[in-house]
């Protein structure tokens, strides 16, 4: 019983790294499924986003004008990958891997100005700076709980992409990542239209690492380290199970973003049961290739092909 | 199948809305659940007449030696003084995952224990955002000041917060560089950029070593795969080598041999690991002496209700000079008078 509600007081947290990732697993959505590309940049541009946050917040800028700037610079990082796959014909997974290395740099830089040059981890402490989530008031029941920021976060963005998508604009990204070739002949710019969507999607994965950032209370050169995975399993986890219900877009972003707080919840669970930490990554890889192997099974091997039964039907 | 699993997850999920209820709801409700925990606490009082258990959570960076020996040394400190039957650790390891510090330290602070252990600086940053009432001691942190982000640092933190440093003292170290190579001119700083205590210690000794007339040049990798090239560079350019305690460079000890004992540029090294494998001296501080110190001290908080805020960062008790026999040997270099040999 102890364990029980040790595990349920541990719940709070949980949903509020859930919540946090949740953005993150937005950007991954918008690459992965509705672009159909494979972008790396993220494990970067997370730690690009956590920088420039903690950096500005350290040097006296408001906390959600820091978050802008975090958002935008995760855009800038975008367009980076972006302009090397399309400019430069670089392959997409290879131009996110290339930007996500340089970004190492760019980010030890980040932390570096104004703090004294050349910094790994950079500190930001709730008693000092007024920051608009952190982990020391997730189980309080006021107003400055970052539930209540990271509740409200998250509807703004889905409703805000909702709309985005919807847009010619928008519509034209999907077009983009549906069919190609389709979408050029109907006179887009695909190339346009991948590098705005990988700006969207870093633009985000750097707000998640700068809210990040100010939850766990620093921001660490390695913050960003295999974000990819967490962001996928995410995706894949809220696709598996909420794709029967959940048809309209906006509802398949919420999706992703359930998909993270649950990806939390097991991870705490797993925790509480005593896992060793040294098998977490393995259980991590082995999460999200179980849930991406499991319809892929099923659509292969246990459903009858539709067309049999189309013609079992008219004959 | 499928239908299983979202049955699964689905009850899952409805497990967490319950629980966003229950904090969300008031405090009405966490309270009583504290209370519950207070009736069990004195429950458990009543029966075991030597005292309370005590739950200690142990949050570790990394799976590495001298942060394995730190959290060794504390339970053996805590088990020694206050009996095995009476503390119960929680120890879990983030991988390297600096994320994980914070789901870690959520699940401590969630299970209400009494003490948390943050071995390195990422748990000991997680445990300060996390919480501002459970007694945090860090050990394996070399600057509480630059990890806090202290301005006016006095030797205490303040608050909920003590613990010990792995500082060996850099003057000191400067001094053995003098007292080793006085003929140097150009000594070069190997570290790993990742590492924040790495680059606190180079500022601190850049400043003693050209207060002694050497030229410094820093030479910074960014993880193991260049490290070989940059310890040539370094090694090229550079009479001596100092590597302060970097827990990268401390992995690939037999990269930067390979590359500096053909050089025949010696290395003095922040730790004994280091100099144990590409080094010629090293001013050595016992990790598990560390973290046996910092076992003292949650002690006193635990046991003798010391009051955290009021507790100094303490440092390492034992500081001893040592040098690497066989590299000495290869480089030509005696070692002098009181420097101790290191066990192979």
């Amino acid at each position: 019983m102890e364990f029980f509600t040790s595990l349920l007081n541990s719940m709070p947290g949980a949903v509020a790294q859930g919540l946090i990732w949740g953005i993150m697993a937005i950007g991954v959505y918008i690459t992965y499924r509705v672009l159909d590309i494979a972008d790396l940049t993220v494990d970067g541009s997370l730690g690009t986003g956590g920088a420039v946050c903690v950096v500005l917040v350290l040097n006296g800028v408001p906390v959600p004008l820091a978050l802008l700037a975090a958002a935008l610079a995760g855009m800038l990082a975008g367009m980076v990958t972006g302009l090397f796959h399309t400019a430069c014909g670089i392959p997409a997974i290879l131009a996110g891997i290339l930007t996500q290395l340089a970004l190492y740099s760019v980010n030890l830089r980040i932390m570096g100005t104004g703090t004294g040059g050349g910094k790994a981890n950079l500190p930001v402490s709730v008693d000092k700076y007024n920051l608009l989530v952190s982990a020391r008031y997730v189980r309080e029941a006021a107003l400055s709980n970052p539930l209540v920021v990271l509740v409200i976060f998250c509807v703004v963005l889905v409703a805000l992409l909702y709309w985005f998508f919807g847009t010619e604009l928008g519509c034209s990204l999907r077009a983009t990542g549906a069919n190609q070739n389709m979408a050029r002949a109907q006179g887009i710019n695909t190339s346009f239209a991948k590098v705005l969507g990988l700006m969207i999607s870093n633009g985000l994965v750097a707000l998640c690492g700068g809210l990040l950032a100010q939850y766990q209370g620093f921001s660490d050169i390695n913050m960003g380290r295999g974000a990819i995975v967490i962001g996928l399993a995410a995706v894949i986890i809220g696709e598996v199970i909420f794709s029967r219900i959940f048809r309209n877009f906006a509802l398949k972003l919420t999706a992703s973003i359930i998909g993270a707080i649950i990806y939390y919840m097991v991870m705490t669970f797993v925790l509480r049961l005593g896992l060793s930490t040294d098998d977490l990554k393995l259980l991590t890889a082995l999460v999200v290739a179980i849930f991406l192997t499991v319809p892929y099974w099923k659509s292969r091997y246990f459903t009858k092909p539709a067309v049999r039964k189309g013609g079992k039907n008219n004959a | 199948m499928k239908k299983a699993l979202s049955l699964l997850m689905a009850s899952v999920l409805a497990l967490s809305l319950a629980a966003c209820g229950s904090s969300a709801n008031t405090t009405g409700e966490s309270a009583s659940t504290a209370d519950a925990a207070e009736t069990q606490e004195s429950a458990a009082q009543s029966t075991d007449a030597a005292g309370t258990t005590y739950k200690i959570g142990i949050c570790q960076l990394v799976q590495h030696d001298a942060l394995d020996a730190a959290t060794q040394g504390f339970k053996d400190a805590i088990v020694e003084k206050l009996g095995e039957e009476n503390v119960d650790f929680d120890e879990q390891n983030a991988s390297g995952d600096t994320a994980n510090c914070s789901t870690i330290i959520n699940g401590f602070v969630s299970s209400d224990v009494d003490l948390i252990l943050a071995n390195a600086t990422a748990p000991l940053q997680a445990a300060a955002q996390a919480t501002s009432d459970i007694p945090v001691l860090g050990t394996s942190v070399t600057d509480y000041a630059t990890a806090l982000d202290i301005s006016d640092w006095t030797g205490t933190v303040g608050n909920n917060i003590s613990g010990t440093s792995d500082l060996a003292p850099l003057d000191q170290q400067a001094a053995m560089i003098q007292e080793l190579f006085p003929d140097a001119k150009n000594i070069g700083l190997l570290y790993c950029s990742a590492e924040a205590n790495s680059v606190y210690q180079c500022d601190v000794i850049e400043g003693y070593l050209t207060e002694m007339g050497y030229t410094t040049t820093r030479y910074a990798f960014t993880d193991t795969n260049d490290v070989t090239s940059v310890a040539q560079t370094a090694a090229d350019n550079s009479d001596v080598i100092y590597i302060p305690t970097d827990n990268t460079a401390a992995s690939n000890t037999e990269a930067i041999a390979n590359v500096v004992l053909p050089a025949k540029v010696p290395v003095v090294a922040g730790e004994e690991g280091i100099c144990k494998g590409c080094g010629v001296a090293t001013l050595s501080i016992s990790y598990y002496d560390l973290g046996y110190q910092t076992g003292t001290m949650a002690c006193q908080i635990l046991a003798e209700g010391a009051d955290v805020s009021t507790m100094a960062v303490e440092y390492a008790p034992n500081v001893t000079k040592k040098y690497n026999a066989a590299n000495c040997e290869a480089l030509g270099i005696t070692a002098p008078e009181g420097y101790e040999a290191i066990a192979e």
